[in-house]
């Protein structure tokens, strides 16, 4: 064959043919499926209804669910390769123990009583709260209810959080502070039913793409967005905002004080909904216009454009992201933007509301049911009335349930650090490049006794300093629900079975549970998802988050069912819901709070030796640490590496041209060989650079400065110098 | 159900014997309507018959009903709509089952204006199914054809033989080689779902609607393309006349350029090609040369240098066999003389050789007529090298669309054609041919330095750029070639004349002298190869594969 190749007799005809798949039409054979597997996507939390196309036990198609109500049959580029990451190179095939060493197969039996021996005894030795628990936001709400009971019940440590802490929490806390409780009021519809939609550190186009199509199905209206990066989404707005870096909260309280001192506030609804008002009208006062002119670079005339839209709009949605929340002032922030809404009376209608876009696939199911911040069903650590509940709902005695949150992320980290846990369990995600401030981190997993870090992908970062891994199955490998940002529960489906000896999420859990002796109390009779599901529904019935009226076939059926969905809810299960449409919230009187936040400057500004402000972020082809898209060979193809974007202003300064390689310098390390992209989407004094690459790894140079309530990184500024690469074999004296 | 299909396809004209019809051998069951499915270039596609079509009628991403006469379909993309999102690059390859380094369709991104007043846009770009297509003009093999119903330009991998010549014509950089098929391919507007009445990939992935299909009057897109087909970020629509339909933003600042101008890579140099040029310009220099001696010193002298140029001659057409991915095919490559100057160059070449074979012949059979066929032979090899040289003049490559060109073929001829007679032993070593190669090697030096300067003063990027690599990164390459240049093809020949009774036996120097020259243009003829800056779309900042 290889002779007839090179002839040119054999142009493998076979392989480059087309035939016509019953579903997908005229494709290419290669894609051509037996079944399809409904499912949704697990990547970010929009949560796209799709189909896996199946032959024999390979995954070979993707295609959009072209009825689901969230992304009407589109996929964004990850979503549409997304086949590619369960057949793809580097996947964790087989337990591995390190011995001598070195990372050697052992059988699962041999790892899962390792692995309950060793946090046992690190618990014996040191203490119960010796273990840490690092999660994720990408498994199953049946994982995160599971494995929530699994540690803080059987393990016995409070000192559990997710990498939902690097991304949503201060959503959660902003949301808790000002509504009573977590729960994202808002849904998609809004993003096209607004009369003003303001985007607030939210890149869309660029994290959310398929979000973008209800932009672009708005008919009239105003898009606004506030950015300091001329982002994609900036291109979409009607009005941008070039804001200074992390002066969001002088914006907010700036347009807080323009609408009420305009009377472009709802009294009625203030009056009747909210609490604070006084305070906050005094406090806000303070934000002139001028002085919000000054710290946000903002003209006085587009503040006041800015306030008089959203104050005399219709209907007005505030949404945001990662620009908001990656901040050490983001919670203030969310209640800065949740005041916005409670002035203006925008909560709860069509087109009216705050909205936090969500990262994960499934950051909203550990939100729920994840026992980590709070107690499953959004309840709380501190309620007596909360945790009886949930003792007997459980069967247990209430006092096993904690009386307050155990350590937040970056507050393990520090305690590893401390030697205060010296054994972590890392579930499904990738610290090594995810956790601000590289070298700080590495020094507290160098102190742990034992490290196991379970994924679906080996080596990882992470996974190759680990004392054990644990191959895991991913998605399209296993079966349960995901909520979206919109909080619809989409149903997950296995499409294929997992490569080699890798298992469920929740296999492993129910495994490790017999091994510490507590599966037949935590988990009785339990064996697939639906397990976990069932009583998961009982749970939260009554809450907030009430799933009781839902079961896999309904919520298959519709696409999704947005919760709160009890048995008596009336209304269609496909129906939009939106959360405080009675303006009645989960606080003790019914009542939002209007909070007063107060701006400051971002943590380290820069100076002398570091004069560049350094942003982070992310593009459109690559999901978070790269360990499944840096596998999915096209994505990799279209953004194989970092950049880091630099104004022209800066460059001609620096002496740098397009395409240098530079070296970003802070205080704390450095990024070396990144490619410069002179550009104009960036402002003079700042600098971007993507998260995304191991390779090129910009948390060697961020800073361990997080949000006090949240305890979120402040991943979006730091200070940073940038230099030419010294290229080996002419180093400079 | 009556379905109005958008594409009743495809009449096959001339042969078709390299096209699969599928309707032979599984016609798809919309015989009510009337349809044939096509499967074009493609031979084991099977269209099921029970497979529901997706009427069109349910959006507005394709038309409802088919090109009439004098029309035909064509892509409008929306940059106003597009996010750059790349869903469409990615949904084309699934759809076409493409290697990941190989994008039928490509997303570029152009920006203009100064902070915070920038504008970033982007350019999805599949093919633009040009009214007047040069992929289609330049094939050698009748690969390409404009279908008459649809107005597509399609490509049939079966009749193609991977001479890549398309992927030089085209300024878009649409057909592209894939080495794993040794064939190139190119978007072909899913033609086959069209036929099923539902929608390209890209048009289907996209979440904007930023592509969608249309029918055009080509007649009146004649006359308006010039507004519709052009953007900051595309080569001119003059040269194929495009048919895509761009929609911009209102005011795009008067700086918007494409991003990925400062990057800029070497071209694939085609080692294969290399050899054939040089080498076959070498033949023919060499049997005009002797020709012209012969005339002197009589038939004999001249016979074994014939030989030798020949089996040169014959070495440099085996060797561009090498460079096309189906080689077992390269004499389909005579096909299309009518109108592909690499069929005429096939052709011309192939003539040569076999006059020249004759002539040789006839030297050492002393056959009456030789000297006329001698000349035949030098006509015939100067037209081949003519038709060589009007090959690589394409408008979408700029620093190779000149007559330079055509001139650099020719003086390495002159030069090494002499050279090579003179280093032969035993040969005609006259005083007049080492006077030829000294004037021709000092002439050929002074139209490249020209040549560059001429690149580096043009207003077009594309010879600037050019030029760029020729002044930088391939700049020490470039001196030593103009180094071995004037050793080989001027110097050394004096030296050889004047020392020739002297220390060394001359044709020992004019054998160094061969050997540099041909050393210097072979290197020429790598810096032509990979100095070239080929007319594209903007692409993405980064590039994809190869290191900045």
């Amino acid at each position: 064959m290889r002779i007839a190749r090179t002839l040119g007799l054999d142009i493998l005809k076979e392989k480059y043919a087309y035939a016509s798949d019953e579903e997908a039409g005229y494709i290419s054979t290669q894609r051509v499926a037996e079944r399809w597997v409904r499912t949704t996507c697990g990547y970010c939390s929009v949560g796209c209804g799709m189909q896996i196309g199946v032959r024999g036990n390979q995954a070979v198609a993707v295609r959009g669910d072209e009825d689901h109500p969230v992304n009407r049959g589109k996929l964004c580029p990850k979503g549409l390769s997304e086949h590619h990451t369960l057949a793809a190179a580097g996947r964790a095939l087989h337990p591995l123990l390190r011995k001598h060493g070195k990372l050697q197969r052992v059988t699962w039996d041999a790892a899962m009583q390792t692995m309950a021996a060793r946090l046992r005894d690190v618990q014996k030795k040191y203490g119960a709260q010796s273990v840490g628990v690092l999660s994720t936001g990408q498994m199953v709400t049946e994982e995160f209810y599971t494995l929530g009971k699994l540690v803080q019940l059987g393990l016995g440590t409070r000192n559990y959080d997710g990498n939902t802490t690097l991304c949503m929490s201060t959503a959660v806390a902003g949301y808790k502070r000002s509504f009573g409780s977590d729960g994202p009021p808002g849904c998609y519809d809004d993003l096209e039913q607004a009369e003003v939609l303001f985007l607030i550190g939210a890149n869309i186009a660029e994290n959310h793409p398929i979000l973008c199509q209800r932009l672009e199905a708005r008919r009239s209206g105003t898009v606004i967005v506030a950015d300091p990066r001329v982002t994609k989404t900036a291109m979409m707005a009607d009005l941008f905002l070039p804001v200074q870096p992390r002066s969001d909260l002088a914006l907010l309280n700036g347009l807080a004080h323009l609408l009420i001192e305009n009377n472009w506030i709802d009294h009625n609804y203030i009056e009747r909904h909210t609490q604070g008002f006084d305070a906050l009208r005094a406090h806000v006062a303070q934000y002139t216009p001028t002085r919000v002119a000054e710290i946000t670079g903002l003209p006085v005339a587009q503040l006041q454009k800015t306030a008089r839209l959203l104050g005399t709009a219709r209907s007005a949605c505030i949404a945001w992201t990662m620009g908001v929340n990656h901040s050490s002032k983001g919670t203030e922030t969310v209640n800065a933007i949740n005041n916005l809404a409670l002035l203006t009376g925008n909560v709860g209608r069509a087109g009216s509301s705050p909205f936090s876009i969500t990262g994960q696939c499934n950051a909203m199911g550990t939100r729920e049911s994840g026992f980590t911040s709070g107690l499953p069903g959004y309840r709380k650590f501190e309620s007596e009335t909360d945790r009886a509940e949930m003792a007997a709902l459980w069967g247990i005695d209430a006092a096993r349930i904690p009386t307050a949150r155990g350590l937040a992320y970056p507050d393990i980290v520090e305690a590893m650090v401390r030697k205060e846990i010296r054994a972590l369990w890392i579930v499904a995600t990738n610290p090594i490049v995810s956790f601000p401030n590289l070298d700080v981190l590495l020094q507290g997993l160098n102190n742990l006794e034992f490290l196991v870090v379970q994924d679906g992908f080996h080596p990882t970062p992470t996974t190759t300093l680990a004392h054990m891994v644990l191959p895991a199955a991913i998605w399209g490998e296993k079966e349960g629900t995901y909520t979206n940002s919109e909080r619809r529960v989409s149903k997950v489906n296995r499409a294929v079975t997992p490569p080699a000896e890798a298992r469920t999420d929740f296999d492993i859990f129910l495994n490790l549970a017999r091994e510490l002796g507590c599966a037949e109390e935590l988990f009785p009779g339990w064996s697939t998802p639906q397990d976990a599901f069932n009583e998961w529904k009982r749970v939260s019935a009554g809450r907030l988050c009430d799933y009781s009226g839902m079961d896999y076939a309904a919520i298959e059926a519709s696409g999704g069912i947005q919760w709160p969905y009890s048995a008596s809810t009336e209304d269609a299960p496909q129906s939009t819901r939106r959360l405080y449409a009675s303006g009645q919230f989960q606080t003790e009187d019914g009542k939002a709070k209007l909070l007063c936040t107060d701006w400051e400057p971002f943590p380290e500004q820069p100076s002398e030796e570091f004069p560049l402000v350094l942003n982070t972020g992310r593009t459109v082809e690559h999901w978070h640490t790269r360990t499944k898209t840096g596998a999915v060979p096209i994505l990799h193809n279209l953004s194989p590496r970092a950049w880091l974007e630099m104004n022209p202003r800066d460059a001609s300064r620096l002496r740098l041209r397009a395409h240098d390689k530079v070296d970003v310098v802070s205080a704390r390390g450095t990024v070396r060989g990144v490619e410069l992209r002179v550009t104009e989407i960036i402002a003079p004094g700042q600098v971007f650079m993507p998260f995304h690459f191991a390779e090129t790894n910009v948390n060697q140079v961020t800073q361990s400065a997080f949000d006090p309530i949240s305890r979120e990184p402040n991943y979006k500024q730091c200070a940073v110098r940038i230099e030419k690469t010294v290229e080996h074999g002419s180093r400079r004296a | 159900m009556e379905v109005a299909l958008p594409l009743p396809l495809l009449e096959r004209s001339g042969d078709g014997t390299d096209f699969v019809i599928l309707s032979q051998h599984a016609p798809i069951a919309r015989s009510s309507v009337g349809v044939t499915v096509c499967d074009f270039g493609t031979s084991t596609g099977i269209l099921d018959g029970t497979d529901t079509l997706h009427a069109a009628e349910s959006n507005a991403r394709i038309p409802a009903q088919a090109p009439g006469p004098g029309e035909q379909y064509r892509f409008h993309f929306d940059m106003t709509k597009c996010i750059g999102c790349q869903c469409c690059v990615v949904a084309c390859n699934e759809q076409n089952g493409n290697p990941p380094d190989l994008h039928w369709r490509r997303v570029g991104e152009i920006e203009g204006g100064t902070y915070p007043n920038t504008l970033r846009s982007y350019l999805s770009m599949g093919c633009n199914h040009c009214v007047e297509p040069t992929c289609l003009e330049g094939c050698p093999v009748d690969a390409y054809r404009k279908d008459g119903a649809s107005g597509l330009v399609l490509h049939s991998a079966d009749a193609c033989i991977g001479c890549q010549y398309c992927t030089w014509n085209c300024s878009y950089g649409v057909p592209q080689y894939n080495p794993e098929r040794g064939v190139v391919g190119k978007c072909d507007m899913c033609h086959g779902r069209l036929n099923e009445g539902r929608e390209p990939a890209c048009v289907h992935a996209c979440p904007e609607g930023a592509i969608t299909i249309e029918i055009v009057n080509i007649a009146q897109w004649r006359e308006e393309y010039a507004q519709g087909a052009n953007a900051p970020g595309m080569p001119s629509a003059d040269d194929s006349l495009s048919t895509t339909r761009l929609t911009l933003p209102d005011a795009l600042p008067h700086d918007t350029d494409k991003v990925n101008s400062d990057r800029v890579r070497l071209e694939h140099p085609h080692w294969p090609l290399i050899v054939m040029t040089v080498l076959t310009q070498l033949s023919v220099g060499a049997l005009t040369s002797l020709w012209l001696a012969s005339l002197v010193l009589g038939a004999r002298a001249v016979r074994f240098p014939a030989l030798f140029s020949l089996g040169v001659g014959m070495i440099a057409l085996g060797a561009s066999t090498l460079h096309l991915g189906r080689p077992i095919h390269a004499y389909r490559a005579l096909k299309m003389w009518r109108r592909s100057w690499l069929s005429r160059e096939v052709l011309l070449f192939a003539i040569f050789a076999g006059i020249a074979c004759t002539y040789a012949l006839s030297l050492w059979q002393q056959l009456p007529g030789a000297a006329l066929l001698g000349a035949c032979t030098a006509i015939a090899g100067a037209s081949g090298i003519y038709a060589s040289s009007k090959l690589y003049r394409v408008p979408a490559r700029p620093a190779w669309n000149s007559r330079n060109t055509t001139a650099e073929f020719f003086f390495s001829a002159l030069l090494l054609g002499p050279l090579f007679l003179l280093a032969l032993p035993g040969s005609a070593r006259l005083w007049p041919l080492r006077a030829l190669c000294v004037a021709v090697s000092c002439t050929l030096l002074l139209v490249l330095v020209l040549r560059i300067l001429r690149l580096t003063q043009s207003q077009v990027w594309e010879k600037m750029a050019t030029a760029s690599l020729l002044s930088t990164r391939l700049s020490s390459l470039l001196i030593v070639r103009i180094a071995l240049g004037l050793l080989g093809g001027a110097l050394l020949p004096i030296l050889a004349r004047d020392w020739a009774s002297g220390w060394a036996h001359g044709w020992v120097l004019d054998g160094i002298a061969l050997l540099l020259a041909c050393a210097a243009e072979t290197i020429g003829r790598y810096l032509f190869f990979v100095s070239v800056v080929p007319k594209n779309i903007a692409a993405a900042y980064l590039g994809h594969t190869e290191a900045a």
